[in-house]
């Protein structure tokens, strides 16, 4: 998010002309002086992008190679030892298919769930400004309070929704949620999917609300049906976007943390253990540096093979667009 | 449609690059350094400063204001309080620790301790040894099981403030109604529960904390040590969480949940909190809970069986002895203390009998001085905890090795494979090499 940053300063830059030197010609030309000042004033953004992006960046590469343990007092150079112990981990391995199936299955859910709140928060009618107010809620509350709350409602003994569902018949025995293997997973991801959707709900809006109503029109006049028109017109046109939302909402999705640290801590037999409360164990509670930057260099780069395929998939979507 | 196709690829390549910045700034920038933030404020009247640096426990009074009584009386020292996060927030008290404490720049003299973590500090060379001031005379004071803790490779490397300790809480009306004993072998409990349950008296028979986190460690430590066995032995190397006392004792909090029935499955995902609210809103018989749950019990805002609950120490297999998995923060003297001997005269102030019992006033902790048991005073501020000091005779620590977060972290995730597939001696028998290897290095 900081690279934002200089294009703005840029921009503010170069704006203002120089009164000292009127007779100078040619407004591209950009004098010495001129580039000296945009240059001396850019200086500060980037030393501090440098800082705080790069710098620790480049120090957990670093320091994925080498033993870094403060309690034991050891700090050498062990090549990719870190990396071998990782890939030979059973505990990783569990963690990172956890966090993919985590990814994967709830930004599904979460496209697809958005995209019908989108259309329906697209068409006109009653309350629809407060019903869009409305359905940001859940995006707004803290996850660590969100995981407290879906504790309390799922909880096996007191909790309202196994209360419901036996009141209604549904199930014979009240349902486990977060205390067993088969469920704890599936209840992570729902409550996911209850705290994002809205977020996903409003990056599809806007890009429906920049399809050409007379689009519709005129295929209406032809005689095309609202699923046709929605097939042929509406999804091609916001299929871009609506990608670009996937990924974001999926590269936000890989570093889920808050959910599985408060609702189950990584368990029951760490059924729930994704990337992030994995390396944060290793780092914060083992102090293994070392370990835990390679963690989380293999986690930057499943995110980055995650964005990668994201761009293919978005480029070739373009080439059919344009071409 | 051009321009607005080219206005979508404008708004794609923004993304795009925002989305470069995202997976970059966020994923990696996991290591930061810490600063130590030493500030010093200079001694008034030329007294020597002590840096007390302690995790923020919870009470009305400040740790600054408590030691006002030692700031009055010594004409050559000054403690200035340093507040790290609350215990509830222990990794991050850790992580400063480890942080500050490493630094060795003399800015911490006095620093409190989270039980488990002596060893890590005594062997990584941050802490000093205290054993020539506290002969072995002086530590009989404190319960053995808190001096164990602060004692590493024969050396005292800390020394006891405050303890807690695992126990058992029953009902009393409904064990009293049924001519039933409170419990002092887990067969006993079993039976009970299981009674009570059977007849509809009680929804729960017995609950504890399964949960993948550190308390999940607290309750192996006890029903393991409850059958005469452990996870590390003494020597910190021997590691015996596959031997049989520890199957035994796996194998019984599996069938409390199974075969006994007399637990409910919840428990795999519950720590202190969710297994304490059935058991206050009197839907359960035994409860495994640590002490602040008996002044809970006793409100009527919060609890639903005010004076129909008792404690007792917990129980433990044929042949074993009760075992209470220890918990509290410790007291320790930093090595490159400039201050030794007013960290010394502040330690053995910390300790004292009269600050031991108004600790236990103003903070609501159980003393770790054996002696403030007997004492009158501390009778008057909690009735309760005087009749605790059985269970906090036989505290037991929690393995005592600076590996020691590696190993919780290994036996938190076997114990829960254990718990919910009943695969125990499969699953202790592959932590048991995985220990071997965390001590072994």
């Amino acid at each position: 998010m900081t690279t934002v940053g200089p294009t703005s300063t840029t921009v503010g830059v170069e704006e203002p002309k120089p009164p000292a030197q009127p007779t100078r010609a040619g407004r591209d030309h950009v004098s010495f002086r001129d580039w000296m000042t945009g240059a001396a004033l850019l200086l500060p953004t980037v030393v501090m992008v440098l800082a705080v992006a790069l710098y620790p960046v480049l120090r957990s590469v670093w320091m994925s190679f080498r033993n870094t343990s403060p309690i034991l007092r050891e700090d050498n150079f062990v090549g990719v030892a870190n990396y071998g112990q990782l890939l030979a981990d059973e505990g990783f391995r569990n963690a990172w298919l956890n966090t993919l199936w985590f990814t994967a299955v709830s930004t599904l859910i979460e496209t697809l769930l958005g995209l019908g709140f989108a259309l329906v928060l697209n068409h006109p009618f009653r309350g629809r400004g407060w019903v869009r107010a409305v359905v940001l809620i859940p995006w707004a509350i803290p996850t660590v309070v969100t995981s407290r709350m879906f504790g309390f409602l799922l909880d096996g003994q007191s909790g309202v929704v196994n209360y419901l569902l036996l009141q209604v018949g549904l199930i014979d025995a009240p349902i486990n949620f977060t205390g067993d293997v088969r469920f704890a997973m599936g209840t992570i991801i729902m409550a996911d999917v209850w705290k994002t959707t809205p977020f996903m709900a409003l990056l599809i809006l806007a890009a429906l609300q920049s399809v050409p109503p007379s689009l519709h029109e005129s295929a209406a006049i032809d005689g095309a049906s609202s699923w046709r028109r929605f097939l042929s017109i509406t999804m091609p046109m916001i299929m871009p976007a609506l990608l670009i939302a996937s990924l974001l909402r999926a590269l936000d999705a890989f570093r889920i943390f808050d959910l599985p640290y408060v609702l189950t801590g990584g368990g029951p037999a760490d059924s729930t253990e994704v990337l992030s409360t994995l390396s944060y164990k290793t780092l914060f509670s083992g102090s293994q540096y070392g370990l835990g930057s390679a963690t989380t260099v293999l986690m930057f780069l499943t995110e980055a093979a995650i964005a990668a395929l994201f761009a293919i998939w978005i480029a070739r979507r373009f080439k059919i667009l344009e071409g | 449609m051009g321009e607005d196709a080219l206005s979508r690829r404008g708004f794609i390549k923004l993304g795009g690059g925002a989305l470069g910045a995202l997976v970059f700034g966020s994923s990696l920038a996991a290591c930061g350094q810490g600063s130590a933030g030493g500030s010093n404020p200079a001694a008034s009247s030329g007294r020597k400063v002590i840096n007390f640096v302690t995790a923020k426990f919870e009470s009305t009074t400040s740790m600054q204001d408590f030691v006002k009584p030692f700031n009055d009386s010594s004409s050559s020292y000054q403690v200035v309080v340093r507040e790290l996060p609350p215990p509830s927030q222990s990794t991050e008290v850790h992580q400063q620790l480890v942080q500050q404490l490493g630094a060795a720049s003399g800015d911490i003299d006095v620093f409190t301790q989270d039980v488990i973590w002596p060893a890590e500090f005594a062997s990584a060379g941050w802490a000093m040894d205290l054993s020539s001031e506290f002969p072995q005379a002086e530590r009989d004071k404190f319960f053995p099981g808190l001096v164990q803790s602060v004692t590493w490779q024969d050396k005292l490397v800390g020394l006891p403030f405050y303890l807690d300790a695992g126990q058992l809480y029953y009902r009393k009306d409904v064990l009293k109604d049924k001519g039933m004993k409170v419990p002092t072998t887990w067969q006993e409990l079993a039976t009970s529960a299981k009674a009570l349950q059977g007849s509809g008296d009680i929804k729960n028979g017995f609950l504890w904390q399964g949960k993948q986190a550190e308390v999940l460690v607290c309750n192996v430590v006890s029903f393991v040590g409850g059958a005469g066995g452990a996870i590390l032995g003494p020597d910190g190397k021997t590691v015996m969480i596959a031997d049989q006392p520890a199957q035994t004792a796996i194998q019984f909090m599996y069938d409390t949940m199974n075969s006994l029935n007399i637990t409910p499955k919840d428990v795999l995902s519950w720590d202190e909190e969710p297994s304490r609210k059935p058991f206050t809103a009197g839907n359960a018989a035994f409860l495994r809970q640590w002490s602040y749950v008996w002044k809970v019990s006793q409100d009527a805002n919060q609890s639903q069986v005010v004076d129909k609950v008792g404690v007792a120490p917990l129980p433990h297999f044929p042949g074993g002895k009760s075992a209470a998995c220890l918990g509290g923060y410790q007291l320790g003297v930093s090595e490159s203390s400039k201050n030794k001997e007013g960290a010394v005269e502040f330690l053995r102030w910390m300790t004292s009998l009269d600050t031991q019992i108004r600790y236990a006033e103003l903070f609501g902790s159980n003393p770790a001085l054996r002696s403030a048991y007997a004492d009158p005073r501390l009778a008057k501020v909690s009735p309760a905890m005087v009749q605790l000091k059985d269970v906090f005779e036989g505290g037991t620590p929690r393995p005592i090795t600076p590996k020691y977060p590696q190993v919780s972290l290994a036996i938190q995730s076997a114990v829960s494979k254990a718990l919910t597939t009943g695969d125990v001696a499969g699953n202790l028998a592959k932590v048991k090499s995985e220990i071997e290897k965390i001590v072994s290095t």
